[in-house]
């Protein structure tokens, strides 16, 4: 990286979005992320946490805020016109995995690994192929490169979803959701490919309702409730012996859940 | 009354002439109507309220009106209006189209409408432009979606062609009336005309429901 | 061209006998295929293949033949077939209701395949015979889920009706045939027809697509 070791990957300034007049979902957020960090998001649903990473990948409008990337800000809301504005070279940076898998029914895996590559990178079949070959070895789907989605397990879609993002060498990882569609015995598949990226210190925000995943892979977590960041901190605290009174809350509702 | 299937042999070169041109018929509205309703879908879906506007009073209109009346007009007003003798070939081809275009064109809207959104989620975060979602990945969705209803569309099409013989083409339905008003044997000779209809349209039906299954199996996320 | 547009000379005291007939073919072809629809849809569901595979071959029939050619055939072929003639009324009746009997017998027997199997598994959970299963859970759901489909054949019996004109059944479109011929007046004869017959089917096309929206909107 070019930037001086503090300056913040991702730097989210008072992003307020609402659906229609009566339903603000973020209310003021204000988070600085910086490279390397893996964030962990938790909250209770309808906290805006899954809104705030779809904002961050551009598939939202908001009413007002801003976001930068690496220093340049690619997401703002002029207060005025209320349009959003998005700089779509910047978030090229930036993969996203979602909980429903979205591949493309159509295609078969390598196809869907090199769609985007060779269309908005322009990069020859040939070497975006070997590319989407390695990377199925990686994550042990390797056989799997002509099967069609329909043909896969839950477990398989999701670590080709991620691969796919992968393909586009992101700088920046957002996994909303990503194992809650899946069958228990699958979640540690897809986990384990996502503690191999954060192993190689890949920057990522993660939307969770798994604790024990949250507690393995976040260097920081934040509670987020009521559109607004509640309780920030790194995940023996936040997890662990949270400050605020909503946050324990919510955690010992989770954990008695769990048992 | 003895009935004597045999007076159908006797005619069976004209009835194979009269089915050709039922076959052909067909299938030229099939190529023609499916391009023109796939335009009409799109357009029933564009930005333009024009486009929108234009393309559903076209396709309500034909899908509110009986296709003999449509065929009707298109055999005596069309020539009139247009100043041009039309061909029954022609006519025909004109009338079915236009109403294979409008019954596809609905096949390729709820097509193309029943590609969920969070397709373009994908696309989006995957960076890819505008021109590209469309080509690689919507349309083919879209066109593979529509498959099995295109299908029955055509069978439908298939029927309703008998309906040219009322404004006198030399299709199947019309031969087999001639023979069966020049023999006095209807019940032999439409019975077999009614029969060959049931062999095409029986099995494309079961196609439909084989091709189906196949389409939602692969399409199945 | 100079073709010039008069539609004064069409005289509309026929066409509106001729929309009445229309409307009678089609209000007496629903009454049959509503009600006669439902038992049928029944035996082509039914495990016994004695009663399944006829009922299927009826079905099947009349959906893979054109209505054209059935409405011909039972005007020519019925009266020598079983000595009858019944008054051309009652013929196109007939002829139009048997064909929309089939088409919503499997409007019915779709609906009723697509009740939910849990809903069913429910009933039993709750000790409901299979009888009171039949009454309380699989037919108010069929029957709601077949009206959208049930409309839109009623409808589209309204536009085949248009066919017995053919067989000289005095219907609207029989007498825009006369008319038409009559005045040399096609194209306004022809056009003020298709348009009585669009404004019939368009308002039932709508309330098709709204009653459908609805059940969408509470399905999601």
């Amino acid at each position: 990286m070019t930037m001086s070791f503090s300056a913040p990957l991702v730097k989210i300034k008072s992003l307020h979005k609402s659906y229609g007049p009566h339903i603000q979902v973020l209310k003021g957020l204000d988070i600085e992320m910086k490279p390397g960090e893996r964030v962990v998001v938790i909250g209770p649903s309808g906290g805006g946490k899954s809104t705030l990473l779809r904002v961050m990948m551009g598939l939202e409008k908001i009413d007002s805020g801003s976001i930068s990337f690496a220093g340049k800000p690619y997401i703002s809301s002029e207060a005025a016109d209320k349009k959003t504005v998005i700089d779509t070279e910047v978030r090229r940076s930036i993969g996203m995995v979602f909980q429903h898998y979205t591949l493309f029914p159509h295609l078969n895996v390598i196809q869907n690994l090199i769609l985007a590559p060779c269309k908005v990178r322009g990069e020859n079949k040939a070497s975006a192929t070997k590319r989407a070959q390695a990377l199925l070895e990686r994550f042990g789907l390797g056989a799997k490169a002509s099967a069609y989605p329909a043909q896969l397990s839950g477990g398989q879609k999701q670590r080709v979803a991620i691969a796919r993002a992968l393909m586009l060498d992101p700088k920046l990882m957002l996994f909303d959701e990503v194992t809650s569609a899946l069958d228990p015995e699958l979640v540690a598949e897809v986990e384990q490919v996502i503690l191999q990226l954060a192993a190689q210190d890949m920057p990522m925000m993660i939307v969770t309702h798994d604790m024990w995943f949250a507690k393995n892979i976040a260097s920081r977590v934040i509670f987020c409730a009521g559109g607004v960041v509640v309780e920030d901190g790194p995940p023996e605290q936040v997890l662990g012996s949270p400050k605020e009174e909503r946050t324990r809350d919510f955690i010992e509702r989770v954990f008695h859940i769990r048992h | 009354m003895a009935y004597d299937f045999s007076v159908v042999l006797r005619f069976q070169d004209a009835l194979a002439l009269g089915l050709w041109m039922t076959i052909k018929l067909t299938l030229i509205c099939v190529v023609l109507g499916c391009s023109l309703g796939f335009f009409i879908g799109l357009a029933r879906t564009s930005r333009s309220a024009f486009l929108r506007a234009v393309s559903s009073i076209y396709v309500e209109f034909f899908r509110g009106t009986p296709v003999l009346v449509q065929l009707f007009w298109i055999f005596f007003c069309l020539p009139l209006i247009l100043g041009v003798e039309l061909s029954n070939l022609a006519s025909g081809v004109i009338a079915l189209t236009l109403y294979m275009g409008a019954i596809t064109s609905e096949t390729f809207r709820a097509s193309l409408k029943s590609i969920g959104p969070e397709q373009l989620d994908a696309c989006v975060a995957l960076g890819l432009p505008r021109r590209v979602q469309v080509t690689s990945v919507i349309l083919p969705q879209a066109v593979l979606r529509a498959v099995p209803t295109l299908l029955s569309n055509c069978v439908s099409l298939f029927k309703e062609s008998a309906l040219v013989s009322a404004v006198g083409m030399a299709d199947l339905m019309f031969v087999g009336q001639n023979i069966s008003n020049n023999t006095a044997r209807p019940v032999e000779v439409l019975t077999v005309v009614a029969l060959i209809y049931f062999v095409i349209a029986f099995p494309l039906t079961r196609a439909v429901t084989l091709v189906e299954r196949r389409v939602l199996a692969k399409l199945a996320i | 061209m100079g073709y010039s547009f008069d539609f004064r000379s069409v005289s509309f005291g026929p066409l509106w006998e001729g929309l009445i007939v229309t409307l009678q073919l089609t209000v007496a072809a629903n009454i049959i295929g509503v009600v006669l629809g439902f038992p049928l849809a029944l035996l082509i569901m039914s495990r016994f293949a004695p009663i399944r595979l006829p009922a299927m071959l009826f079905v099947e029939f009349f959906r893979c033949t054109p209505a054209i050619v059935q409405i011909v055939w039972f005007f020519y072929c019925v009266p020598m077939l079983f000595n009858v003639f019944l008054g051309s009324m009652t013929m196109g009746i007939l002829a139009l209701g048997l064909n929309l009997m089939a088409f919503n017998a499997e409007a019915y027997r779709a609906a009723i395949q697509a009740v939910p199997r849990e809903q069913l598994d429910a009933g039993i959970a709750l000790g409901l015979n299979p009888l009171q299963r039949t009454l309380y859970i699989v037919l108010p759901t069929a029957v709601r889920a077949s009206i959208p489909v049930l409309l839109t054949n009623g409808i589209g019996i309204f536009q085949q009706s248009a066919l017995v004109a053919i067989v000289a059944v005095q219907d609207l479109m029989y007498q825009a045939k006369t008319l038409a011929t009559e005045t040399y007046r096609p194209i306004e004869t022809f056009t003020i027809v298709a348009l009585v017959y669009f404004a019939v089917s368009f308002p039932v096309s709508q309330i098709v697509g709204y009653l459908e929206r609805r059940r969408q909107l509470m399905m999601s």
